[in-house]
């Protein structure tokens, strides 16, 4: 479960101070797929980065699975991200030298996961692990990121707009392999997107506004990446 | 887009090593030049002095000019790649709006700017140095050498490098350029060229990250290399210039061995520190330390440094070994030259402390760059 109570974050540039997040408070169940929605520029990826242990918050309390990230210097945060969370960025952040099988080897060697061949295998890359990401369209090497968090088991997998760079049918594809893979493996799951459709996928939604939750709501059922609108 | 003038005058580790080169050449060669003009005024009994004299003046000229010109060529080759590397998709644009390859790579020939800088500084400063050099250089029963303005001289120290330089920036830019459009545009120039290897199945990630980025990019792994290698034999050999030719022509020596070897590692962990941003945020994002990073990235590159090291140390006893039997050869008094263990031992020494400090540095710099700055770029 993630807890974040009051959480506040500003970025200081020179003598300017921008308050980016002004006391979110928000809870994600364990095992459920979130969805944090909202414009650009309204704090959603900074959130994203102070739920994870990626930066520090400057106030409020973020518990995730029982640990008060608050309470942690930067050696414990590296340590609590490689046990708990994956990640996906919108700019995938493939390593260009290495081939698909390496950079899912990256997040593998952190759990000691020797299985990762079968994830490799399950996001459909099986017949491309030994080509390197330049080679690769923009859904595949989604998928290779994708697979390379999940190498990792993490218990909890952040996504930042993993779609955002793929046109419709890829990112389509995208999002039902995160869907389906989050259904069967039982991580959670916090997504952020600026796709409104992508709502209907989720368990929970939040939604953001210039640093504030604006609103917040459950889906009794989810749709599927393919029933959503686009 | 056109290389700009300050592109070319960027080059200062080029300037450097130019100035460096034309420095010590202008002054042993004027003295070489106008004491060949006294030879009838010689005393009889100073005859070997005035001899060794010139050959000494003949030697340290050969010794730093060829050493110094590989080098600046070297490094002239280096900037010019890292150049196109760092501009790789601006150059796709251009060759996509069709701009063939000549014209984009006849801009760079205001990378022989900085040579004809450097050659001038060093010119000049080598010509304000002479009297300083042919008062050293006088002995009893030597006549006075005067000192003339030589221009062919300046002829070939300065016109004839920066005009080279110039044309050899062009000439590698072209080769550079031969890639298509497409491929520039998605930068594969560098990182896709060649198959991968097939992983060994068990390798464990870091081990993989060690090697595959020093395979990934050769020219940075011979560049740290050849850093290395101008710190090793330049350091031992100007040690033994001290005993071979003159106190002064050692302490040149071993300043000009300093600068460029910490330039050119400068250079090379640049280059590296940013071409592996990505790897390491990621890393760390995903819960790596620090310290895995730094072992299996820029760790890497003591491979290359240790070799570098190993070649700089032979090839400086070859070459003082062949310079001394060439040189002094038929003179009574011939100096031999000895390999010195001691000294070998204190450089090593320096080398890993310095290679230490700047892997340690540069790992602290490039781990800075958090995930979410590369995400806002
Ligand atoms: N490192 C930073 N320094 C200064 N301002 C930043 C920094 N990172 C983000 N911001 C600002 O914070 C605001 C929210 O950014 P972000 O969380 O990335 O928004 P979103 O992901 O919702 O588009 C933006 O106005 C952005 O300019
Ligand atoms: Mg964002």
């Amino acid at each position: 479960m993630i807890l974040a109570e009051n959480v506040t974050k500003s970025y200081t540039n020179g003598k300017t101070i921008t308050p980016v997040l002004k006391g979110v408070s928000l809870r994600i169940k364990k095992g459920e797929l979130a969805v944090i929605l909202g414009a650009s520029g309204s704090g959603k990826s900074t959130l994203l980065s102070v739920l994870s242990g990626l930066e520090r918050a400057d106030g409020g309390n973020i518990t995730v699975s029982g640990e008060n990230l608050s309470a942690m210097n930067e050696k414990q945060l590296t340590d609590f991200r490689k046990r708990k969370v994956g990640f996906v960025f919108q700019q995938y952040f493939l390593l260009p030298h290495l081939s698909v099988e390496g950079n899912v080897k990256l997040g593998a060697f952190l759990a000691d996961n020797r299985e990762y061949p079968e994830i490799i295998e399950a996001l459909g890359l099986g017949d491309k692990k030994h080509s390197r990401p330049a080679e690769l369209s923009g859904g595949e090497q989604q998928r290779v990121s994708i697979a390379r968090a999940l190498a990792k088991k993490p218990e909890i997998l952040f996504l930042d707009e993993p779609t955002g760079a793929l046109d419709e049918n890829t990112g389509r594809s995208v999002l039902d392999y995160i869907a389906k893979l989050q259904t069967e493996l039982g991580f959670t799951a916090v997504m952020v997107t600026h796709n409104p459709f992508a709502a209907d996928m989720a368990d929970s939604v939040i939604k953001m506004n210039s640093g504030n939750i604006a609103e917040t709501y459950c889906n009794e059922v989810r749709k599927s990446a393919f029933e959503i609108g686009w | 887009m056109t290389v700009s003038w300050k592109d070319g005058l960027k080059l200062v580790g080029i300037s450097i090593i130019c100035a460096c080169a034309v420095f010590v050449c202008t002054f042993f060669m004027s003295y070489y030049l106008d004491a060949l003009s006294v030879h009838g005024e010689v005393a009889e009994n100073a005859l070997k002095l005035y001899e060794s004299q010139l050959l000494s003046a003949k030697l340290t000229c050969l010794i730093s000019g060829l050493c110094l010109l590989l080098v600046s060529v070297v490094l002239l080759l280096f900037y010019v790649k890292l150049y196109l590397d760092g501009h790789a998709k601006q150059i796709g644009i251009l060759k996509a709006l069709g701009y063939g390859s000549g014209k984009i790579a006849v801009g760079f020939w205001v990378f022989g700017l900085s040579v004809f800088l450097g050659c001038v500084v060093g010119f000049g400063g080598g010509y304000a140095l002479t009297p300083v050099i042919y008062e050293q250089m006088s002995g009893e029963g030597l006549p006075e050498v005067p000192i003339t303005f030589h221009a062919e001289l300046l002829i070939c120290f300065v016109l004839v490098p920066t005009v080279l330089f110039a044309a050899l920036a062009v000439l590698y830019a072209l080769y550079k350029l031969r890639l298509p459009a497409s491929e520039l545009l998605r930068g594969k120039s560098e990182l896709a060229k060649g198959k991968p290897r097939i992983p060994k199945k068990n390798r464990p990630f870091l081990r993989e990250v060690f090697f595959e980025t020093l395979r990934a990019r050769k020219t940075l792994a011979f560049f740290v290399a050849f850093a290395c290698f101008c710190f090793s034999a330049m350091l031992q050999m100007s040690v033994s210039m001290m005993d071979l030719a003159s106190v002064t022509m050692g302490a040149i020596v071993l300043g000009i061995g300093i600068v460029l070897s910490v330039m050119c590692l400068l250079l090379a962990f640049t280059a590296i520190s940013s071409s592996n941003r990505t790897a390491v945020s990621v890393m760390r994002a995903n819960g790596y330390t620090l310290f895995q990073c730094g072992a299996a990235v820029l760790g890497s590159y003591s491979i290359p440094a240790v070799i570098g090291f190993g070649v700089g140390t032979v090839y400086q006893y070859g070459l003082l070994r062949l310079m001394t039997e060439l040189v002094f050869r038929g003179v009574e008094e011939m100096k031999t030259y000895r390999f010195d263990v001691p000294v070998f031992f204190i450089v090593l020494a320096a080398f890993l402390v310095l290679f230490g400090v700047a892997v340690a540095v540069f790992t602290y710099r490039t781990g800075r760059t958090s995930i979410r700055k590369l995400m806002a770029e």
